[in-house]
């Protein structure tokens, strides 16, 4: 195993070229020759992500020499180093991106929607939590006795798709997929309840219907008060909230028949 | 060596999304796209009205800017892109409900009555095209704007197909003729303006006849493919 895999697996994920590697061969422990210059540096300023002012690193070669655990060896800066020890790994949370705390308040701005919300929150994409709740989505259709969770995913890729190019058109700024993704997952959540609703009672009557009306009423105005937050748009609410309305239309329209 | 695999991969990503949109710049100009969907809500509601009810309304001219349209925001009269899409993916997805009313819903038949309509819609402009290019008529039309007028119908489709829902067969033929003959004195009204560049008063009278003319054929198309695409949706 490794340990220079550890090296970028801080929480903001980095990405370092590839032309950085002059070397690629690992020179196992056999002749225990030196393990010189694997990685040219280190640019985490390149990738214009959001970097922690602690981790920048000097652009340095390291010089160690790999399985030789008493090699001396000094990094410039005072630093999280992940060393080649199984101890000095990080979390796998942690290297997997997914910060719990950060899912919950998205989850939380998603549940009160007459609360304010700050534009701010969009700037880090995670899938983890939309991911999470389109295999609830899924479970719950599951439930009811439905196994449909293919019409799930596609249709919720076809509906990113088109959301990502409608609010590319319409928007100052653009917008990334992951963004419009990450949104669009997160407020999946009402539609979840709905879904776990229809195991319980048929959704057909009357009551089911002003309970679906509501609730894609909820998602949609959700959704499109962060996307007016997160792109600044004035005066367009109700034109983003009508296509997410029409998206989530689509799952519950699933959730009932 | 995953993170090596995960820098290659993202390298690979970019490049394939550079490559992505250099294609699509080749095709399509992505600001005159823009300009179509520069729209706001009190616009988006006063153009629907406009659809609907046509015959009250006095100035029909495109205003401009020193030579620039101006965009569907601050021009009640400059045509956009917004409507015409959400009123065609509406109208694909109230079919799919009224056929699942009618018990006669499944997947593929969303899928037939959604390329059915885009194939019509595909002809129209194209003929539209063919038209004013053959009558070398000089005038601002650009495929947008052509594709966002033959879009309009989409909104007089939507009407006809829920009163139709709501109020049975009568219903849909008396919406259906409302419909059409708002949307019809829309288009002409619309187009004869429209087609008139800022600085030409004209022409040749026998350039604006055919002009004319094509603007009437235009407008007397469209109740017959609205008829066509939504009569059996209405059994």
């Amino acid at each position: 195993m490794s340990g220079f895999d550890n090296v970028n697996s801080d929480f903001y994920q980095t990405s370092y070229s590839i032309d950085d590697q002059s070397q690629q061969s690992y020179d196992y422990g056999g002749s225990g020759g030196p393990y010189s210059k694997q990685y040219a540096g280190y640019d985490y300023s390149q990738q214009g992500r959001f970097v922690p002012p602690d981790m920048m690193q000097p652009q340095q070669p390291y010089t160690g020499q790999i399985f030789q655990p008493t090699q001396a060896y000094t990094p410039a800066a005072p630093q999280p180093f992940y060393g080649n020890s199984f101890e000095d790994e990080p979390p796998l949370l942690e290297e997997l991106g997914i910060n719990f705390d950060h899912i919950w308040q998205k989850t939380l701005t998603v549940l009160h929607p007459l609360k304010e919300v700050d534009g701010s929150i969009m700037n880090e994409t995670d899938l983890a939590g939309p991911m999470i709740f389109c295999l609830a989505f899924g479970a719950t259709l599951l439930l009811a006795g439905k196994i449909q969770f293919g019409y799930v995913y596609g249709i919720s890729a076809i509906g990113c798709l088109g959301m990502f190019c409608l609010l590319n058109l319409m928007s100052m700024t653009g917008v990334s997929f992951g963004c419009v993704a990450s949104v669009l997952g997160y407020c999946l959540l009402p539609m979840i309840l709905l879904s776990s609703f229809a195991v319980i009672f048929s959704l057909q009557g009357m009551l089911g219907i002003i309970l679906t009306a509501g609730i894609i009423g909820w998602c949609s105005f959700s959704a499109s008060k962060i996307f007016i937050s997160a792109l600044a748009m004035e005066r367009q609410q109700l034109l983003v909230a009508y296509p997410c309305a029409l998206l989530y239309g689509v799952f519950a329209l699933i959730s009932v028949f | 060596m995953a993170t090596a695999a995960m820098a290659y991969g993202s390298s690979i990503a970019s490049h394939g999304k550079d490559m992505v949109n250099k294609e699509l710049h080749r095709f399509v100009s992505v600001n005159k796209l823009k300009y179509f969907f520069a729209v706001d809500t009190a616009y988006v509601a006063k153009k629907l009205g406009l659809l609907v009810f046509p015959y009250t309304h006095q100035n029909w001219e495109v205003q401009y800017n020193r030579d620039v349209p101006l965009p569907p925001r601050q021009d009640l009269n400059a045509p956009d892109l917004y409507i015409p899409t959400m009123a065609f993916i509406t109208y694909v997805l109230l079919a799919g409900m009224a056929l699942g009313i009618q018990k006669r819903f499944s997947p593929e038949v969303l899928g037939l009555c959604a390329s059915t309509a885009l194939v019509w819609m595909v002809i129209e402009v194209l003929a539209l095209l063919l038209g004013l290019y053959l009558a070398t008529v000089r005038s601002e039309l650009s495929t947008f704007h052509l594709l966002a007028y033959s879009g309009y119908k989409y909104v007089g489709m939507i009407l006809s197909v829920l009163t139709g829902l709501l109020f049975g067969s009568d219903g849909y033929y008396v919406a259906l003729a409302w419909t059409s003959s708002a949307l019809m004195y829309f288009i002409v009204r619309s187009l004869r303006t429209a087609a008139l560049s800022p600085d030409s008063m004209g022409g040749p009278s026998s350039q604006q006849r055919v002009q004319l003319y094509l603007t009437l054929g235009a407008a007397a198309f469209q109740p017959l493919i609205i008829y066509w695409l939504t009569f059996h949706l209405v059994r």
